[in-house]
């Protein structure tokens, strides 16, 4: 790879990402998401494997939930409890830096 | 090569017990982690603080790290005394290959070259994630940018190297933040080049550099617009520089501190356009020369003016 080269970019649309693709993304195991999925802690529409479509909300969703159940030895529930929490506090965060607060 | 102590890093005895790592891993992990930490280099902490403990967790690695001996004299180059890893196997499964990106020098050289065996690496595809930094301005004009991407690569022999790609990549205008592009065929390669595997995608998820004044929300611009109060009472129109050009912007006669103006269309180029979101702050002009003071002594003679007139009177 010289770097001279000027490579065009794509924008893949809002949910683009398939479960493998989020898999590679986040470097989680296949599995992992699955499961996660199908227990509503990381919602998902659609109902069969192949439907699901992903984002990048979803995919720091489930890097956080994945980090926290790795550190802590966490229940997956509870690592959805933080991953909410550390949502709302991106929303709050947001909401402030919109105001000029922070 | 660096040496890394990595149980100065922890905060822990060399001879620690396994739970004792544990423990303060978990509290320094609590300490660095950058979503809530306040500490300046919360990142760059955390980062040492996983490196840490992906070896000193692992009783593989941690037998071949204590091999090694200990920190060389100041000044001097570590290099580790042959033959110390004579036997040892990594199956390294606790941290990804996308972890170890960000992990140092000094545990690519002495645990990269194990740990391509196992399956930590490649799962189960070559797609190839990274964030990308943009300017506001970028999401109007488009952009060229030079990125750079440190990616763990497998060589002939198997062992894995931290290598730096740069690429040059062509961004089109209308990119918000969150999204993710794509540049097909230019993902890793992990143990695909060996099986004749094709390369994965590069996904770049695209994140904007903090603007003091614009603040986008999807295809949205947020910003305050600090007005004067005569402004405010009898209305005018200011101009406004936005990253698409200079905006003139009306603000209504009676206009309220909070009161949200929007233009339609201004915002972030899409299809449709994102709107600009002004929120109209008053700023109090300062009574600093004599002249200024009078103005406000008449203004408080002439206007029948009560801020407080909501409180009631005190019975």
């Amino acid at each position: 790879m010289t770097g001279k080269e000027i490579r065009e970019a794509e924008i893949l649309q809002e949910a683009c990402l398939t479960l493998e693709q989020l898999c590679a993304a986040a470097a989680l195991e296949r599995d992992w998401l699955i499961r996660h999925v199908e227990e509503g802690l990381i919602p998902v529409a659609g109902t069969v494997v192949a439907e699901w479509r992903f984002t990048t909300v979803h995919l720091r969703r489930a890097k956080r939930m994945h980090e926290i159940e790795r550190t802590y030895d966490a229940e997956p529930e509870l690592a959805g409890l933080v991953a909410d929490m550390l949502e709302e506090l991106d929303d709050l965060r947001a909401l402030l830096r919109r105001h000029g607060l922070a | 090569m660096e040496f890394k102590d990595y149980y100065a890093e922890l905060g822990v005895a060399r001879g620690a017990a396994a739970d004792d790592i544990k423990k303060a891993y978990r509290k320094l992990a609590r300490k660095y982690h950058p979503d809530v930490s306040k500490e300046p280099d919360a990142g760059k902490r955390m980062a040492a603080v996983n490196e840490a403990y992906a070896v000193l967790a692992d009783p593989e690695k941690r037998a071949a790290y204590d091999q090694l001996g200990s920190a060389p004299p100041p000044g001097q180059d570590f290099r580790p005394p042959p033959g110390w890893d004579d036997g040892m196997e990594f199956s390294g499964r606790e941290f990804s290959g996308r972890d170890a990106a960000g992990f140092s020098d000094f545990f690519s050289e002495i645990f990269g070259r194990r740990s391509a065996q196992g399956s930590s690496f490649g799962a189960g595809s070559n797609d190839h994630h990274a964030r990308v930094l943009l300017d506001l301005e970028d999401a109007y004009t488009g952009a060229e940018r030079q990125l750079s991407l440190r990616v763990p690569k497998v060589d002939g022999e198997g062992r894995v190297a931290l290598e730096t790609r740069t690429l040059n990549v062509k961004i089109p205008a209308g990119i918000r933040e969150g999204q993710v592009i794509r540049l097909a065929g230019q993902g890793s390669a992990m143990g695909g080049e060996m099986q004749g595997a094709k390369p994965g995608d590069l996904l770049l998820e695209v994140a904007f550099k903090p603007h003091a004044r614009f603040h986008p929300q999807g295809r949205d611009l947020h910003m305050t617009l600090p007005v004067a109060p005569w402004e405010a009472a009898l209305g005018a129109i200011v101009p406004v520089d936005l990253p698409g050009g200079t905006l003139k912007v009306r603000i209504p006669a009676g206009a309220k501190p909070g009161k949200q103006l929007r233009i339609r269309g201004k915002g972030i180029p899409s299809s449709p356009p994102g709107d600009v979101y002004f929120d109209v702050r008053i700023v109090v002009p300062p009574a600093a020369t004599p002249k200024e003071k009078e103005l406000y002594e008449s203004l408080q003679k002439e206007a029948n003016f009560d801020p407080r007139k909501d409180w009631g009177r005190a019975p």
